[in-house]
């Protein structure tokens, strides 16, 4: 009201002359300062009643369940490397998956000249690219989550049984051998164990043949001797019945 | 080692190789580099002015977007900056770019406000004292400088914040990214404020009558600076 009363203008002539009673005009400091300048207190409490709340949602975000890493695009050459794994792992009938310790090069050379020699080609891959394609490669499953960076693959084309027994025989003391998957069937260690000392197949073949062909051979042997031996061997027959039951009818002939 | 197709394996894990920036819309100026800002401004009758520190206070309204450059310095307060500054900045930013790939603009005029000192040890009165210097006043939310060229913000960050923290008032570099980002993070919290209470609405409506204790600035203002200072944790 003082400062509205200083401004007033047009007044009488001996009104317009005016000292303020009180030194109003000169208060304090100015607006901006240098200083941070004292706050009323009711200006400090209004302040603090209006801050900002940030939202609460009803289920605090560290309750709710972690969300899956998402997946990365796959480039170029993550592609190209997994369509040669599915063309060599296509071509083989066996493959044999390990994982892939970190072994001197002569050493790893040295590895794979000696199962060159039995026909088992070596072939490494990186965890991201088998992985990606899990289910369509069969033999993945078995790599899932505990393997390294890299695993090596045997891909097998030869016959069955020196690979195996050459797998079985082989130098490497670090890592570890989980299976292989043969013919679409996998099979853990101790299974291609098991298949390598199966016999090969013209054996087994052999084996299913002559026990099919026992009852055949032993009756065309019977014949083929002479008739004294078989009707001592009829006679020997009906008595047998004739002694377990009467009611069965002996044999004709 | 080597697969059989002749591709080398990496040992640990495939590299995802990204593309390099484009920098195909940028052109470089031909004077790159900070323009030399005199100390008095080429008046032809010098006068002493009011200090009319209103210059300072609350959100600028020149200068707060990007005209050339990708990155600059954004003022989060208020303040002079005189002709010491400018040189601090401009040798700074001088030796911190390559003036064949980068270049920086001045966003301030050089000063242009008489300040005026009397001398030491002298009581009041006696009228108003010589002019001292000449400063440039620059409110919170200005950008200072920009600078662009072939570069990423990762680069010229460093050199930035340097200058920033130099500056008589806070500062913090900027890209264009991140001040919109800024802005709108500003916006979203503005939004979902929890509060029903705010300064604002408390000022306009004259809830129990808050103006007595309030400047009639604050209806403008909203709570969100003091003075020449800049409340950054305000709604």
């Amino acid at each position: 009201a003082a400062k509205m009363a200083a401004l007033g203008g047009g007044g009488t002539r001996w009104r317009r002359a005016w000292l303020p009673a009180l030194q109003l005009l000169r208060r304090g400091s100015k607006a901006v300062t240098r200083h941070w300048k004292a706050m009323h207190f009711q200006r400090q409490k209004l302040l603090a009643v209006t801050e900002y709340l940030p939202p609460r949602p009803a289920v605090p975000p560290r309750c709710l369940p972690r969300r899956s890493p998402e997946r990365h695009e796959e480039d170029g050459q993550a592609r190209v490397l997994r369509r040669q794994l599915e063309q060599a792992l296509g071509d083989s009938r066996m493959v044999a998956v390990c994982h892939y310790c970190p072994m001197p090069d002569e050493d790893v050379a040295v590895l794979r000249h000696f199962l060159r020699k039995h026909d088992i080609h070596v072939k490494f891959v990186l965890n991201e690219v088998g992985l990606g394609s899990g289910h369509e490669i069969e033999g993945w499953g078995l790599n899932y989550s505990t393997a390294p960076t890299q695993t090596g693959v045997g891909s097998l084309q030869g016959r069955a049984v020196p690979s195996q027994r050459a797998l079985g025989s082989q130098p490497i003391p670090s890592s570890p051998f989980p299976g292989a998957c043969i013919d679409n069937t996998i099979l853990s260690r101790q299974g291609v164990e098991n298949f390598a000392r199966l016999p090969s197949l013209e054996v087994s073949q052999g084996q299913t043949v002559a026990a099919l062909s026992l009852l055949p051979s032993q009756t065309c042997s019977l014949l083929q001797q002479g008739p004294a031996h078989l009707t001592a061997l009829l006679d020997e027959h009906i008595r047998q019945l004739q002694g377990s039951g009467a009611a069965t009818e002996p044999p004709q002939g | 080692p080597a697969g059989p197709g002749g591709v080398a394996v990496p040992r640990a894990g495939l590299k995802k190789l990204t593309l390099p920036p484009d920098y195909s819309g940028i052109t470089i100026p031909e004077k790159p580099k900070l323009k030399f800002m005199d100390k008095v401004p080429a008046v032809p009758k010098v006068q002493r002015e009011p200090r009319r520190l209103r210059d300072i206070r609350g959100p600028s309204q020149v200068a707060t977007d990007f005209t050339q450059g990708q990155y600059g310095i954004l003022a989060l307060g208020g303040g002079y900056l005189h002709w010491g500054h400018f040189e601090m900045i401009r040798l700074t930013i001088g030796r911190s770019i390559d003036p064949k790939s980068m270049f920086a603009v001045w966003r301030v005029p050089a000063p242009y406000k008489s300040v005026t000192r009397k001398s030491l040890g002298h009581r009041m009165g006696g009228g108003k004292g010589p002019i001292d210097h000449y400063v440039t006043a620059v409110k919170s939310g200005r950008l200072v400088l920009e600078v662009g060229g072939h570069c990423e913000f990762g680069e010229v960050q460093p050199f930035l914040a340097r200058v920033a923290q130099k500056l008589p008032f806070p500062a913090v570099p900027v890209s264009r990214e991140s001040l919109q980002e800024m802005r709108q993070k500003e916006e979203e919290k503005r939004l979902d404020n929890q509060n029903p209470w705010t300064f604002e609405r408390v000022v306009a409506s004259n809830m129990l009558g808050m103006r007595k204790y309030l400047s009639p600035y604050d209806l403008q203002l909203k709570g969100r600076y003091w003075g020449k200072f800049f409340l950054k944790h305000r709604v």
